[in-house]
């Protein structure tokens, strides 16, 4: 309860609201009536202080509190006024004008509240009061009237930003007050104000448009639906009125109204349909095809801008209106080649006066490709924010052939103009409609495209028909040239080759990158796991993705899953998890997917980080079941880490392969009763226990049960794979487990105990023999292994470690003196360095390490003393003698790494010499 | 046999020309109909300027004396245009056959071109016509002529494309002359240009390095160092990659070459997974016998497949190379790859086993009982294999070769004391020079 009303800005407003209301009824217990709320609101919080919920309402507080202030000053400001005291409300003016910067900071909303347009408006109206009243203003005292009328130079000033929202508060105080200081929906209530004369339908325009914020899955369209058909009969009135006479209409007069619409656009007042409607109406009367495609595409963003929100989706009549509008403009292009769109150049003033029989290029401002891209945007929004349970999903889905078919069309478009870049674009959106979807969902859509052609000219033809006879016939007819139906190959693999080859031809990066994913994904869903996995390592973008957009990165992780699973399906165990494994390991699978908005406990989201999160979510059917794939990836690292733990079993932390799966199983293992699996992970975990003891039936059956496995197409042969694998790591973690106990072990009794063959058996074993992995050979005679008793005792076993530590030490000690000294020898030894008085003194400013250097030194000389029998001796071979041995190696060593001379008496007495000396320098200087 | 053939595949990569030995080595196996085999020879020579050559398979093919009019017509086509394309290139070539002339040329080609330009008007068309000539002369099966003179060209050619284009036929023309040591050196410098080029784009490289593997198949094989070289060649990443992306089937040669070759190199691990990773896109007999050796374990499957490795050798055109001794003809790889093979088997079969029955054991060697215990006699003998013949119950046994702990315990000690020793002369040493410089 408590981070809904921190997320939701409505909540704290809604309580604003009521004091308004309340300030409106009656002035002057305004303020103990706030004052009041305050305090009862400040005790509660006292009392309730150890209550969670009291704790929350100190956070929540700080918009409010904003608010409080703000109230209060107005209430000052009131108070000056009845006193006739403008130097205090000038103070107060100064003081509200503060608070409201920081009201807006803390509400994050660009829209002034009501209270302070409130304020601003009464302030005025005093202030023309006191300016008419010319007696009393020569009463006034001089500090006052100063003030007085710095006041007005200021509120004048000031007034204009508001100007605005303070005529329309003046117009109709009431809706000001209603209406929620949402921002998201400012620009829909302007609208609304425009249609003051039907209140009712104005209500239910915001009602909609409110179901449409919270809900997001209403069904808006049918409400709003008859208001627009109502307008749109009253507009047309007005339209037909100017173009009473279809005679009189020329060129001219549809290019100025044209003209004038345009301008209006964007303008605060224009209603955002009414502006569409107008412009359809245009285009019947356009008189050359240039011109009508110049309004068209005008109607087209017109359409765009009637949702003006990024959160919500266009109207869905809108959005067919659209691509209806749409496909006649490329109608208009096929039928006229010489028309060209383009979004470079500022075309001529009078380029669309051009007719038909005009023979040059045509140029027109527009850029399909935007187009084409914002439909599909909005056809992505509008299924994220339906709820996919609904037969309204299924309905909107319906909508995607019309889709591909205008995307189809744009592309062959393009294509014929020659620019291949946006073909490539466009090709993209093609494939992103088709990549996630199975050869079966595949033919699905293609006999829904073809059914839907006999449907939907039908459904098509009537409104047509309709309009046909409302509105006076179009000059410029357009017949319809270009396909109405999508043409879908037999297969979804041959489309997705002539797409992405076309994009990998001509695409820009980011285009080909997300054309590789979605190729990826598809072959891996096509079950063809080793190509995909060329083609991933082969575009190398798992080392470039970082660097990429979010969106690409979720299909990144999209592809990876789909690649895991696979790889399972075909059997391939380590691929799969290696595949899946990076995903599980943050715990954020639902994010990284983008199926699903994740909860963290550590760190509480802002609204605007939800906002974008929720902007990037996939639509439902295009979801990766999340059970299968935990499934899937479980079971992989089951698979891994069971015969992994019982081959490590005395140092258990050493070799890890999963470790979501080793958590999950130490979880699972504290438990001091286990139930009856549930969910995925208690039969995971339910099968690893009885894995662990070689129990493969009972493993198999667990995993078995799990119902997700309907999931999967070739579920049989999937599980027999299953079964086959967990029988193979039954075997081997029966080995590692149990080889110290047996001394021999017949390869029947193996094969019999695990249901495997023998051939099968023989190669198992045979591959952990190879590898070390068990310490035992075959007797083939009398078909069995025997075992080699390899383990180390303790004393042995802690041998070794003593020597890994020594080893660690000498390297350490080789390290450190490279440092001090340099790898390379004296050769190399900078000059600073052989300064005794640097060095000295660096050593004694670490005293760890000269005193290290001391032990290492005294050490040295016993060497020497030890080693120069051998060394006199000129041997060069690996005498038993320890340190003759040892001499030996250093003289080699040097005689190879260095030029120096070596094997000489009297040069070792000599350096015996210089080590004492050393050493007793060093104690001088330390 | 003829589904291991891979000459379909091999065969788009080569020059129209490499396929002809290929062509004739299939003729003499018999794998296909005759006819089959003569048709695709005449296909391949209507596109070069081997007329005569043509017309005589013509002839073998239809069984008639008759040759077609445009066969006669592109006859008289071909011999006009190499006389027009020889008068072209008169001037340079006359030039270069002057032996005195030959000897003012230089190092520097600036000097050259300059020089010719000046003294005997030879400009930039004489020596595109000799490009032009000399691949005439390569078309028409003159391959000796069009090495000179493409030699030649590459000594005068300032243009870095034509020069490779002229390498590349050069290389051909001394396979196709069986010149195997100068093929060696023009392969070397196409590959050492193909690695330094900047391509276009990655594709081309990808794709030059597949016909350079391709083309040098020839080399390798006839040559006497080249089993190494191959692997030298194809083991190299960028290779390897190539043969993974687009011509999975030369693994066949590279494997075959692993095999063959005497010592063991440590590249051959890296080898076995890279065979295990193309399973899907790639298998044959040679292939799948690694993976039964190294990977599955399965030596039952392994000696099946080794009697097909012999069939597949024996058919392919560049392993199944016949040396003739007199007329005595013998198949040397085969016989090498059967032996390595068998010591491959063995050898691991040893690995993990502590006693084999010699019957078995003769079996799974494709030997006799007799033969196989001389076999094994000789490796114990050459100290190849720690083991015993136990003769009473007909067994191998292995000598046990576990690691002594405490050996091994030494091992880890052994180089400690000498590295610190070492670690105490430098500080000593150090130390004496800072005495010195006091």
């Amino acid at each position: 309860m408590a981070s809904r009303f921190w997320t939701q800005g409505g909540d704290s407003e809604t309580e604003e609201e009521e004091s308004d209301y309340e300030q409106e009824d009656n002035e002057v217990p305004v303020e103990d009536i706030n004052k009041a709320a305050k305090s009862k609101y400040l005790q509660g919080s006292d009392t309730e202080s150890d209550d969670e919920d009291g704790q929350k309402r100190v956070v929540k507080s700080v918009k409010d509190k904003r608010f409080e202030e703000m109230t209060a000053t107005i209430d000052q400001m009131k108070n000056a006024m009845k006193i006739n005291d403008w130097v205090s409300l000038q103070e107060s003016f100064d003081k509200i004008n503060k608070q409201l910067e920081k009201v807006m900071r803390v509400n994050e909303s660009d829209r002034v509240p009501n209270v302070y347009i409130k304020a601003l408006v009464m302030l005025e109206d005093f202030l023309n009061q006191a300016l008419a009243n010319k007696e009393a203003k020569k009463k006034m005292s001089s500090s006052n009237a100063k003030a007085l009328n710095s006041m007005k130079q200021k509120l004048k000033k000031n007034n204009k930003q508001y100007e605005e929202m303070i005529n329309k508060y003046r117009e109709n105080p009431e809706v000001e007050e209603e209406e929620d200081g949402d921002d998201d929906d400012e620009d829909g209530e302007e609208e609304d104000s425009e249609f003051e004369e039907d209140p009712s339908k104005l209500g239910m325009e915001s009602d909609a448009e409110e179901d449409e914020d919270k809900e997001a899955g209403e069904d808006d369209a049918n409400e709003t639906g008859p208001g627009w058909e109502k307008m749109m009969s009253k507009k047309d009135k007005l339209m037909d009125k100017q173009f009473k006479d279809p005679s009189q209409i020329t060129w001219d007069t549809v290019n100025k109204k044209f003209k004038e619409i345009v301008a209006a656009r964007g303008r605060k007042g224009t209603g955002r349909i009414e502006l569409v409607e107008q412009l359809t109406f245009l285009t019947r009367v356009a008189k050359t095809p240039a011109q009508k495609l110049e309004i068209l595409f005008s109607v087209v963003s017109a359409q765009f801008d009637v949702n003006p929100s990024l959160n919500t989706h266009m109207p869905i009549n809108v959005w067919k209106k659209c691509v209806q509008n749409l496909l006649t403009i490329l109608d208009i292009l096929t039928q006229y080649a010489n028309i060209v769109v383009d979004d470079m150049v500022e075309p001529d003033e009078n380029e669309t006066q051009k007719g038909t029989d005009y023979n040059g290029a045509i140029r027109i401002w527009g850029n399909l490709v935007a187009f084409l891209e914002r439909i599909d945007v909005e056809f992505f929004k509008s299924l994220q924010v339906i709820d996919p349970h609904t037969r309204e999903y299924i309905e909107r889905l319906r909508d995607e052939p019309t889709l591909a078919v205008l995307s189809q069309n744009v592309q062959e478009y393009l294509e014929r103009a020659g620019d291949n870049k946006g073909a490539a674009k466009v090709a993209l959106k093609r494939v992103e409609l088709i990549y996630y979807k199975p050869q079966e969902v595949y033919d699905a859509m293609r006999k829904l495209a073809e059914q839907n052609e006999g449907g939907e000219g039908e459904t098509d033809g009537e409104p047509k028909a309709v309009e046909e006879s409302r509105a006076p016939p179009s000059f410029v007819a357009t017949p319809e040239i270009v396909p109405r139906k999508p043409t879908f190959p037999e297969s979804s693999r041959t489309l997705m080759d002539i797409l992405v080859s076309l994009i990998y031809r001509s695409g820009d990066e980011r285009t080909k990158a997300r054309a590789m994913l979605c190729d990826i994904y598809h072959h891996a869903l096509l079950d063809e796991f080793s190509t995909s996995r060329d083609l991933l390592l082969m575009s190398h973008l798992q080392d470039s993705i970082q660097h990429m957009d979010i969106s690409t990165q979720i299909l990144f992780n999209r592809a990876m899953a789909q690649l895991g699973l696979s790889a399972v399906r075909v059997g391939l165990i380590a691929e799969g998890h290696s595949c899946l494994c990076e995903l599980y390991s943050a715990g954020r699978v639902k994010e990284l997917l983008a199926q699903g908005v994740s909860q963290s406990r550590f760190h509480e989201k802002t609204p605007e980080q939800e906002r974008m999160e929720r902007r990037r979510q996939m639509p439902y059917h295009m979801h990766i079941n999340l059970e299968l794939l935990e499934a899937v990836h479980l079971i992989c690292a089951m698979l891994l880490e069971v015969p992994n733990m019982a081959a490590n079993s005395h140092d258990a932390k050493r070799k890890v392969i999963s470790k979501t799966f080793r958590r999950l199983l130490e979880v699972s293992e504290r438990q001091t009763f286990t139930g009856p699996p549930e969910n995925v992970r208690d039969h995971v975990m339910a099968a690893t226990r009885a894995l662990r003891q070689g129990d493969y039936q009972k493993a198999f059956d667990v995993i078995n049960s799990l119902d997700i496995w309907r999931l999967l197409r070739n579920k049989d042969s999937v599980l027999e794979m299953l079964r086959a694998k967990i029988k193979e790591e039954a075997l081997r973690t029966y080995l590692f487990t149990y080889s110290s106990s047996y001394d021999s072990l017949s390869l029947d009794q193996l094969a019999k105990m695990f249901d495997l063959s023998d051939k099968q058996t023989h190669s198992i074993v045979s591959k952990m023999m190879i590898t070390e992995e068990l310490h035992a050979s075959w007797d083939q005679p009398t078909r069995c292994m025997v075992f080699h008793d390899v383990e180390h005792t303790r004393l042995q076993a802690l041998a070794f470690h003593l020597t890994e530590k020594l080893t660690v030490l000498a390297e350490s000690n080789e390290r450190a003196q490279e440092s001090r000294i340099g790898g390379g020898g004296l050769e190399n030894l900078p000059l600073r360095r052989r300064d005794g008085h640097d060095y000295a003194a660096a050593a004694a400013a670490s005293g760890g390490t000269a005193r290290w250097q001391d032990l290492s030194f005294s050490q040295g000389r016993h060497g020497t003393g030890g080693g120069r029998t051998g060394y006199n001796a000129g041997g060069r071979t690996y005498s038993g003698q320890a340190g003759g041995f040892s001499r030996d190696r250093t003289g080699q060593s040097r005689g190879v790494g260095r030029t120096y001379q070596t094997g000489s008496a009297a040069r070792a007495s000599q350096m015996d010499g210089s080590t004492r000396m050393v050493s007793l320098n060093r104690g001088a200087y330390a | 046999m003829a589904n291991y053939d891979l000459t379909p595949r091999i065969a788009p990569n080569l020059d129209r020309h490499l396929v002809f030995p290929l062509l004739e080595f299939l003729q003499e196996r018999q794998l296909y109909p005759d006819q089959d085999i003569l048709r695709a020879k005449l296909e391949l020579l209507n596109q070069t300027n081997m007329v005569d050559y043509a017309m005589d398979i013509h002839r073998a093919f239809y069984h008639t004396e008759d040759v077609p009019q445009d066969m006669v017509d592109r006859r008289a086509e071909v011999v006009a245009r190499l006389k027009a394309l020889e008068e072209g290139a008169s001037p340079l070539v006359s030039f270069l056959q002057n032996e005195n002339a030959y000897q003012e040329l230089r190092a520097e080609k600036q000097y050259n071109l300059q020089m010719l330009n000046e003294r005997y008007q030879i400009g930039p068309e004489q020596i595109e016509a000799l490009y032009q000539y000399a691949k005439f002369q390569f078309e028409c099966g003159n391959y000796s002529g069009a090495a000179d003179y493409l030699y030649l060209y590459r000594t005068l050619c300032t243009n870095s494309e034509r020069s490779l284009s002229a390498l590349w036929g050069k290389l051909a023309a001394e396979i196709l002359m069986q010149n195997w040591d100068i093929a060696l050196d023009e392969l070397n410098r196409v590959k050492e240009i193909i690695d330094s080029k900047s391509f276009s784009s990655p594709l081309n490289q990808v794709q030059n390095r597949i016909w350079l593997m391709h083309w040098s198949l020839f080399i390798f094989f006839n040559h006497d160092n080249g089993r190494t070289q191959i692997i030298d060649l194809f083991n190299q990443d960028k290779y390897l990659n190539a043969i993974q992306t687009s011509a999975p089937h030369l693994l066949r040669y590279l494997a075959t070459a692993f095999v063959v070759n005497k010592r063991r190199r440590p590249q051959f691990k890296d080898f076995i997974k890279v065979i295990q990773q193309e399973q899907y896109s790639y298998e044959d007999p040679i292939t799948e016998f690694l993976a039964c050796v190294y990977v599955k374990y399965d030596f039952d499957a392994a000696q099946q497949k080794m009697r097909e490795c012999e069939e597949v050798i024996l058919n392919d055109p560049f392993l199944g190379k016949r040396a003739e001794e007199g007329n005595f003809a013998s198949v040397p790889l085969r016989d090498e790859f059967l032996e390595n093979a068998r010591l491959f088997i063995f050898e691991t079969y040893c690995r993990i086993h502590q006693r084999i029955d010699m019957g078995v054991l003769a079996e799974k060697l494709n030997l006799n009982y007799e033969e196989a215990e001389r076999w094994i006699v000789n490796l114990i003998r050459t100290s190849k294999l720690d083991a015993k013949i136990d003769s009473k119950t007909g067994t191998v046994l292995m000598e046990p070769n576990q690691p002594n702990v405490y050996e091994q315990l030494i091992d880890h000690t052994k180089a400690l004391s000498g590295r610190t020793y070492k670690l105490v002369s430098q500080l000593l040493e150090h130390a004496q020079t800072q005495q010195a410089a006091r």
